[in-house]
């Protein structure tokens, strides 16, 4: 599983997000980007040591600074059962879409070229044939 | 082994053979080395190219020279991979048998630039 899906799924979740300087920010995931630029909103913020407190309506905090993320543990069995459920309502889709399309269009070309090329000579009505 | 997607969920690879081997069951987990110094276990549920990583079950392992080691639990962790200095795969063997209320040890220092 990808840190980010994870990340993502997490929206609306309660985090705490620890920066390099030892900074934490407790707070709820408004937003995420790639690069783990959050929005958190209803943040607690705490300085390095711990000892001083900050309530912040909404922050902003750049990707590049964060240290680690704590998640709720429930967070990654929903993650795990959602993209179960996402792969396996791919593969019953993508079947059914691939072997109608493999009909038409893989097959069709693939028997003229090989007509053509394997069977040179003796065959090459057939192949000319079939294909036109 | 220069891809971690060998430590991906041992768990999972063990669950299938729980049934048959579920007397001598352990779960294989990783352990991490951040650059502040910190030690952190847990069983690596996924990791991207840039070497983040996401820890379920994850523990800080505190270690000092005059008590015994602390195991904090942590929960599910995402840890960025520009923190990380080290991920290694437990034996989780020889970590069962350690009685980690009789190690003491230097605690790592923070890497300093």
């Amino acid at each position: 599983m990808l840190p980010l899906s994870l990340l993502n799924a997490a929206q609306n979740k309660p985090m705490l997000v620890e920066l390099k300087n030892g900074e934490t920010f407790n707070g709820h995931l408004v937003n995420c980007d790639n690069f783990m630029n959050i929005t958190l909103r209803e943040v607690y913020q705490t300085n390095p040591d711990g000892d001083r407190f900050w309530k912040l309506k909404e922050c902003y905090i750049r990707g590049s600074t964060i240290k680690y993320l704590r998640i709720p543990d429930s967070l990654l069995d929903s993650v795990k059962d959602e993209q179960t459920r996402a792969r396996e309502a791919g593969r019953s889709a993508r079947g059914s879409h691939v072997s109608g399309a493999g009909n038409r269009g893989r097959g069709g070309p693939a028997h003229r070229a090989r007509g053509g090329q394997t069977r040179g000579g003796p065959t090459r009505g057939r192949g000319r044939g079939r294909g036109a | 082994m220069s891809s971690l997607q060998g430590y991906v969920d041992r768990e999972r690879l063990m669950e299938t053979l729980y049934v048959i081997l579920s007397p001598v069951l352990y779960i294989d987990r990783v352990l991490v080395i951040l650059q502040d110094g910190r030690v952190i276990v847990g069983t690596l549920a996924g990791y991207d190219q840039k070497s983040n990583v996401v820890l379920s079950d994850s523990k800080e392992r505190v270690y000092s020279t005059d008590e015994p080691v602390e195991e904090i639990p942590l929960g599910l962790y995402l840890v960025k991979g520009d923190q990380i200095v080290l991920i290694g795969e437990i034996d989780s063997e020889k970590d069962a048998s350690t009685d980690l209320s009789d190690v003491r040890a230097e605690p790592l220092p923070a890497i300093r630039y």
